[in-house]
Protein backbone atom coordinates (compact mmCIF):
# COMPACT_ATOMS: atom_id res chain seq x y z
CA UNK A 1 0.00 0.00 0.00
CA UNK A 2 3.05 2.39 -0.07
CA UNK A 3 1.99 3.26 -3.29
CA UNK A 4 -1.01 4.71 -2.11
CA UNK A 5 0.84 7.54 0.60
CA UNK A 6 2.54 8.99 -2.25
CA UNK A 7 1.96 10.25 -5.79
CA UNK A 8 -1.53 9.15 -5.77
CA UNK A 9 -2.68 11.51 -3.26
CA UNK A 10 -1.20 14.32 -4.93
CA UNK A 11 -2.71 13.24 -8.38
CA UNK A 12 -6.11 13.28 -6.40
CA UNK A 13 -5.74 16.55 -4.80
CA UNK A 14 -4.74 18.24 -8.21
CA UNK A 15 -7.99 16.28 -9.84
CA UNK A 16 -9.99 17.70 -7.06
CA UNK A 17 -9.01 21.06 -6.99
CA UNK A 18 -8.89 21.57 -10.49
CA UNK A 19 -11.92 20.17 -10.79
CA UNK A 20 -13.78 22.25 -8.04
CA UNK A 21 -12.49 25.17 -9.76
CA UNK A 22 -14.79 24.88 -12.46
CA UNK A 23 -17.56 25.19 -10.20
CA UNK A 24 -15.83 28.53 -8.05
CA UNK A 25 -15.28 29.81 -11.76
CA UNK A 26 -19.14 29.96 -12.28
CA UNK A 27 -19.78 30.96 -8.80
CA UNK A 28 -17.39 34.20 -9.69
CA UNK A 29 -18.90 34.80 -13.08
CA UNK A 30 -22.41 34.74 -11.54
CA UNK A 31 -21.68 37.93 -9.41
CA UNK A 32 -19.21 39.95 -11.74
CA UNK A 33 -17.87 40.07 -15.29
CA UNK A 34 -15.47 37.87 -16.90
CA UNK A 35 -12.79 40.71 -17.17
CA UNK A 36 -13.24 40.78 -13.78
CA UNK A 37 -12.99 37.17 -12.58
CA UNK A 38 -9.77 36.92 -14.99
CA UNK A 39 -7.73 39.76 -12.64
CA UNK A 40 -8.97 38.08 -9.44
CA UNK A 41 -7.79 34.86 -11.03
CA UNK A 42 -4.37 36.26 -12.06
CA UNK A 43 -4.10 37.96 -8.74
CA UNK A 44 -4.12 34.67 -6.69
CA UNK A 45 -1.54 33.52 -9.52
CA UNK A 46 1.14 36.33 -8.65
CA UNK A 47 0.40 35.58 -4.65
CA UNK A 48 1.43 31.41 -5.42
CA UNK A 49 4.36 32.81 -7.48
CA UNK A 50 5.66 35.44 -4.94
CA UNK A 51 5.47 32.85 -2.21
CA UNK A 52 7.14 30.15 -4.72
CA UNK A 53 10.04 32.21 -5.76
CA UNK A 54 10.53 33.45 -1.73
CA UNK A 55 9.98 29.98 -0.25
CA UNK A 56 11.83 27.22 -2.99
CA UNK A 57 14.69 27.31 -4.47
CA UNK A 58 14.81 28.48 -8.20
CA UNK A 59 16.57 27.30 -11.11
CA UNK A 60 17.10 31.24 -13.05
CA UNK A 61 19.79 30.46 -15.12
CA UNK A 62 17.85 28.95 -18.12
CA UNK A 63 18.28 29.42 -22.19
CA UNK A 64 16.68 32.62 -23.43
CA UNK A 65 14.19 30.71 -25.82
CA UNK A 66 13.02 28.19 -22.98
CA UNK A 67 12.33 31.48 -20.42
CA UNK A 68 10.40 33.13 -23.32
CA UNK A 69 8.59 29.73 -24.25
CA UNK A 70 7.46 29.28 -20.63
CA UNK A 71 6.39 33.09 -20.73
CA UNK A 72 4.96 32.96 -24.38
CA UNK A 73 2.90 29.57 -22.58
CA UNK A 74 1.58 31.95 -19.40
CA UNK A 75 -0.26 34.54 -21.78
CA UNK A 76 -1.81 31.45 -23.69
CA UNK A 77 -2.74 30.36 -20.69
CA UNK A 78 -4.22 33.69 -19.32
CA UNK A 79 -6.15 33.75 -22.73
CA UNK A 80 -7.15 30.45 -22.13
CA UNK A 81 -8.16 31.48 -18.71
CA UNK A 82 -10.04 34.69 -19.81
CA UNK A 83 -11.96 32.98 -22.70
CA UNK A 84 -13.13 30.34 -20.30
CA UNK A 85 -14.91 32.91 -17.78
CA UNK A 86 -16.60 34.64 -20.69
CA UNK A 87 -17.73 31.09 -21.58
CA UNK A 88 -19.07 30.57 -18.23
CA UNK A 89 -20.49 34.71 -18.07
CA UNK A 90 -22.24 34.27 -21.25
CA UNK A 91 -24.61 31.41 -20.18
CA UNK A 92 -22.60 28.53 -20.16
CA UNK A 93 -22.87 26.00 -17.60
CA UNK A 94 -20.04 25.02 -15.44
CA UNK A 95 -20.15 21.05 -16.12
CA UNK A 96 -20.52 21.61 -19.87
CA UNK A 97 -17.68 24.71 -20.55
CA UNK A 98 -15.48 22.45 -18.18
CA UNK A 99 -15.73 19.37 -19.77
CA UNK A 100 -15.41 20.80 -23.39
CA UNK A 101 -12.25 22.47 -22.65
CA UNK A 102 -10.65 19.65 -21.27
CA UNK A 103 -10.43 19.00 -24.74
CA UNK A 104 -7.44 20.78 -25.45
CA UNK A 105 -4.99 18.18 -25.64
CA UNK A 106 -6.94 17.70 -28.99
CA UNK A 107 -5.10 20.81 -30.44
CA UNK A 108 -1.85 20.06 -28.50
CA UNK A 109 -1.82 16.75 -30.32
CA UNK A 110 -1.99 18.17 -33.73
CA UNK A 111 0.54 20.81 -32.98
CA UNK A 112 2.59 18.39 -32.18
CA UNK A 113 1.91 16.94 -35.61
CA UNK A 114 2.22 19.81 -37.43
CA UNK A 115 5.22 21.40 -35.70
CA UNK A 116 7.26 18.60 -34.25
CA UNK A 117 6.51 16.05 -36.62
CA UNK A 118 5.14 13.44 -33.90
CA UNK A 119 3.40 10.81 -35.21
CA UNK A 120 -0.04 9.62 -33.90
CA UNK A 121 -0.65 6.41 -31.74
CA UNK A 122 -3.94 4.25 -31.68
CA UNK A 123 -5.05 5.66 -28.63
CA UNK A 124 -4.86 9.39 -29.61
CA UNK A 125 -6.53 8.39 -32.75
CA UNK A 126 -9.71 6.86 -30.85
CA UNK A 127 -9.50 10.13 -28.58
CA UNK A 128 -9.62 12.35 -31.42
CA UNK A 129 -12.74 10.85 -32.39
CA UNK A 130 -13.98 10.56 -29.23
CA UNK A 131 -13.05 14.59 -28.50
CA UNK A 132 -14.70 15.52 -31.72
CA UNK A 133 -18.59 13.49 -30.62
CA UNK A 134 -17.66 15.09 -27.51
CA UNK A 135 -17.38 18.53 -28.40
CA UNK A 136 -20.59 18.22 -30.80
CA UNK A 137 -22.83 16.79 -28.57
CA UNK A 138 -21.61 18.99 -25.40
CA UNK A 139 -22.59 21.83 -27.62
CA UNK A 140 -26.38 20.85 -27.77
CA UNK A 141 -27.83 22.74 -25.22
CA UNK A 142 -31.53 21.67 -24.10
CA UNK A 143 -34.15 23.53 -22.70
CA UNK A 144 -35.36 22.54 -19.53
CA UNK A 145 -38.27 25.04 -18.50
CA UNK A 146 -37.84 25.39 -14.97
CA UNK A 147 -34.25 26.91 -16.08
CA UNK A 148 -35.63 30.28 -17.34
CA UNK A 149 -36.05 32.75 -14.54
CA UNK A 150 -38.45 35.92 -14.77
CA UNK A 151 -35.96 38.71 -16.22
CA UNK A 152 -33.58 36.58 -17.78
CA UNK A 153 -32.90 36.42 -21.26
CA UNK B 1 -49.47 73.61 -27.08
CA UNK B 2 -46.63 74.47 -28.90
CA UNK B 3 -45.13 75.50 -25.93
CA UNK B 4 -45.91 73.01 -23.58
CA UNK B 5 -44.50 70.45 -26.10
CA UNK B 6 -41.43 72.58 -25.44
CA UNK B 7 -41.20 72.23 -21.98
CA UNK B 8 -41.63 68.25 -22.27
CA UNK B 9 -38.92 67.90 -24.78
CA UNK B 10 -36.70 70.27 -22.41
CA UNK B 11 -37.51 67.64 -19.25
CA UNK B 12 -36.91 64.68 -21.24
CA UNK B 13 -33.56 65.87 -22.69
CA UNK B 14 -32.87 66.93 -18.97
CA UNK B 15 -33.72 63.44 -17.83
CA UNK B 16 -32.19 61.71 -20.95
CA UNK B 17 -29.07 60.55 -19.02
CA UNK B 18 -30.83 59.44 -15.68
CA UNK B 19 -33.13 57.84 -17.96
CA UNK B 20 -30.44 55.93 -19.95
CA UNK B 21 -28.04 55.30 -16.68
CA UNK B 22 -31.42 53.38 -15.72
CA UNK B 23 -31.65 51.58 -19.03
CA UNK B 24 -27.97 50.65 -19.22
CA UNK B 25 -28.28 49.70 -14.98
CA UNK B 26 -31.05 47.30 -15.65
CA UNK B 27 -28.90 45.64 -19.18
CA UNK B 28 -25.62 45.16 -16.56
CA UNK B 29 -28.45 43.83 -13.66
CA UNK B 30 -30.28 41.53 -15.41
CA UNK B 31 -27.08 39.63 -17.50
CA UNK B 32 -26.56 38.89 -13.87
CA UNK B 33 -27.92 36.10 -12.34
CA UNK B 34 -30.51 37.05 -9.94
CA UNK B 35 -29.46 34.26 -7.21
CA UNK B 36 -25.89 33.66 -7.78
CA UNK B 37 -25.73 29.68 -6.50
CA UNK B 38 -28.61 28.72 -8.57
CA UNK B 39 -27.07 29.38 -11.93
CA UNK B 40 -29.03 26.39 -13.45
CA UNK B 41 -28.30 26.34 -17.01
CA UNK B 42 -27.58 30.09 -16.33
CA UNK B 43 -30.04 31.51 -18.90
CA UNK B 44 -29.65 34.88 -18.49
CA UNK B 45 -27.38 35.62 -21.63
CA UNK B 46 -28.08 33.31 -24.86
CA UNK B 47 -25.81 35.75 -26.46
CA UNK B 48 -25.13 34.04 -29.97
CA UNK B 49 -22.27 34.85 -32.25
CA UNK B 50 -23.35 34.18 -36.17
CA UNK B 51 -26.06 31.71 -34.90
CA UNK B 52 -23.47 29.75 -32.49
CA UNK B 53 -23.91 30.35 -28.63
CA UNK B 54 -21.26 32.63 -27.55
CA UNK B 55 -20.72 29.93 -24.63
CA UNK B 56 -19.64 27.67 -27.32
CA UNK B 57 -17.37 29.80 -28.92
CA UNK B 58 -15.40 31.23 -26.07
CA UNK B 59 -14.67 27.54 -25.37
CA UNK B 60 -13.60 26.61 -28.55
CA UNK B 61 -11.04 29.80 -28.38
CA UNK B 62 -10.31 27.86 -24.80
CA UNK B 63 -9.37 24.96 -26.46
CA UNK B 64 -7.38 26.56 -29.24
CA UNK B 65 -5.43 28.73 -26.34
CA UNK B 66 -5.09 25.94 -23.99
CA UNK B 67 -4.24 23.79 -26.64
CA UNK B 68 -1.34 26.24 -27.79
CA UNK B 69 -0.43 26.74 -24.51
CA UNK B 70 0.24 22.83 -24.28
CA UNK B 71 2.72 23.10 -27.48
CA UNK B 72 4.62 25.48 -25.68
CA UNK B 73 4.72 24.31 -22.32
CA UNK B 74 5.81 20.65 -24.19
CA UNK B 75 9.01 22.06 -25.19
CA UNK B 76 9.99 24.60 -22.30
CA UNK B 77 9.20 22.32 -19.56
CA UNK B 78 12.50 20.41 -20.71
CA UNK B 79 14.80 22.76 -19.82
CA UNK B 80 13.38 23.74 -16.25
CA UNK B 81 11.62 22.93 -13.20
CA UNK B 82 7.88 23.33 -12.63
CA UNK B 83 8.98 25.90 -9.57
CA UNK B 84 10.41 28.35 -11.64
CA UNK B 85 8.38 27.89 -14.72
CA UNK B 86 5.30 28.67 -12.70
CA UNK B 87 7.28 31.95 -12.27
CA UNK B 88 7.66 32.55 -15.86
CA UNK B 89 4.64 31.69 -16.71
CA UNK B 90 3.11 34.14 -13.82
CA UNK B 91 5.33 37.15 -15.78
CA UNK B 92 3.08 35.96 -19.04
CA UNK B 93 0.16 36.94 -17.21
CA UNK B 94 1.31 40.45 -16.67
CA UNK B 95 0.60 42.21 -19.90
CA UNK B 96 -2.68 40.26 -20.05
CA UNK B 97 -3.30 41.88 -16.72
CA UNK B 98 -2.94 45.47 -17.89
CA UNK B 99 -4.78 45.22 -20.92
CA UNK B 100 -7.76 44.15 -18.64
CA UNK B 101 -7.38 46.55 -16.54
CA UNK B 102 -8.31 48.89 -18.90
CA UNK B 103 -11.57 47.37 -19.46
CA UNK B 104 -15.19 49.47 -18.82
CA UNK B 105 -16.70 45.78 -17.85
CA UNK B 106 -14.34 45.67 -14.33
CA UNK B 107 -17.31 48.08 -13.07
CA UNK B 108 -20.26 45.81 -13.73
CA UNK B 109 -21.68 42.90 -11.40
CA UNK B 110 -23.56 41.93 -8.35
CA UNK B 111 -22.26 40.71 -5.16
CA UNK B 112 -18.86 42.34 -6.29
CA UNK B 113 -16.92 41.26 -3.19
CA UNK B 114 -17.96 37.58 -3.06
CA UNK B 115 -17.12 37.90 -6.59
CA UNK B 116 -14.08 38.87 -6.33
CA UNK B 117 -13.76 36.18 -3.67
CA UNK B 118 -14.47 33.10 -5.60
CA UNK B 119 -12.24 34.40 -8.86
CA UNK B 120 -8.99 34.60 -6.31
CA UNK B 121 -10.05 31.20 -4.72
CA UNK B 122 -10.39 29.81 -8.29
CA UNK B 123 -6.86 30.80 -8.83
CA UNK B 124 -5.88 29.57 -5.53
CA UNK B 125 -7.01 26.38 -6.65
CA UNK B 126 -5.96 25.88 -9.78
CA UNK B 127 -2.12 27.14 -8.75
CA UNK B 128 -2.25 24.62 -5.77
CA UNK B 129 -3.88 21.61 -8.15
CA UNK B 130 -0.32 22.61 -10.70
CA UNK B 131 1.65 21.90 -7.50
CA UNK B 132 0.56 18.93 -6.56
CA UNK B 133 0.21 18.01 -9.78
CA UNK B 134 4.02 18.44 -10.27
CA UNK B 135 4.77 16.87 -7.13
CA UNK B 136 3.11 13.87 -8.10
CA UNK B 137 5.95 13.41 -10.46
CA UNK B 138 8.56 14.27 -7.68
CA UNK B 139 7.13 11.34 -5.30
CA UNK B 140 7.54 9.17 -7.63
CA UNK B 141 3.88 9.26 -10.12
CA UNK B 142 4.96 7.95 -13.85
CA UNK B 143 3.09 10.74 -16.17
CA UNK B 144 1.57 7.76 -18.05
CA UNK B 145 -0.68 7.56 -15.26
CA UNK B 146 -0.73 10.33 -13.69
CA UNK B 147 -1.62 12.55 -16.70
CA UNK B 148 -4.46 10.93 -18.28
CA UNK B 149 -5.95 10.29 -14.41
CA UNK B 150 -6.10 14.10 -14.02
CA UNK B 151 -7.23 15.03 -17.23
CA UNK B 152 -10.45 13.26 -15.92
CA UNK B 153 -10.96 16.08 -13.69
CA UNK B 154 -14.50 17.36 -15.26
CA UNK B 155 -15.90 14.83 -13.58
CA UNK B 156 -15.38 16.31 -9.82
CA UNK B 157 -16.95 19.93 -11.76
CA UNK B 158 -20.03 18.03 -12.98
CA UNK B 159 -20.46 16.13 -9.67
CA UNK B 160 -19.77 19.30 -7.41
CA UNK B 161 -22.01 21.80 -10.25
CA UNK B 162 -25.24 18.91 -9.44
CA UNK B 163 -25.13 19.79 -6.05
CA UNK B 164 -23.99 23.56 -5.36
CA UNK B 165 -25.53 24.91 -8.69
CA UNK B 166 -28.14 22.62 -9.21
CA UNK B 167 -27.05 22.26 -13.20
CA UNK B 168 -28.69 19.44 -15.20
CA UNK B 169 -27.44 18.24 -18.34
CA UNK B 170 -29.11 16.94 -21.09
CA UNK B 171 -29.15 13.45 -22.52
CA UNK B 172 -27.17 13.99 -25.35
CA UNK B 173 -24.62 16.27 -22.99
CA UNK B 174 -24.64 13.17 -20.77
CA UNK B 175 -23.31 11.46 -23.82
CA UNK B 176 -20.72 13.90 -24.71
CA UNK B 177 -19.47 13.84 -21.09
CA UNK B 178 -18.48 10.51 -21.16
CA UNK B 179 -17.00 10.62 -24.69
CA UNK B 180 -14.91 13.67 -23.15
CA UNK B 181 -14.01 11.69 -20.21
CA UNK B 182 -12.68 9.24 -22.84
CA UNK B 183 -10.80 11.36 -24.61
CA UNK B 184 -9.04 13.15 -21.82
CA UNK B 185 -7.67 10.35 -21.00
CA UNK B 186 -6.39 8.83 -24.15
CA UNK B 187 -5.24 12.38 -25.37
CA UNK B 188 -3.01 12.81 -22.10
CA UNK B 189 -1.69 9.28 -22.92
Amino acid sequence: MSWFSGWVIFAAVALVLWGASGVTQKLATNRISSELSFLWFAYAMLAISVLLALTVTMHWHVGRLIFWLSVIGGTLNGLGALTSFAALESGGKASVVISLISLFPLVTVAAAIVFMHERLTMAQVIGIAFALAAAILLSMEPDFPSDVQPGGQ
Amino acid sequence: MAVKRTKNHKSILKELPKRLHVVAESKYSQSFNRNPMSTAATPRTRKTIAGIPAWVLYSLLTIVFWGAWGAVSKVASAGVDSNTNQVFFTIGLLPLILIVLRSRRLAIGTQRRSGMAWAFFTGILGGMGNIAFFHAFVVGGKASIVVPATALFPVVTVLLAAMFLHERLGKLQMVGLMCALVASYLLSM
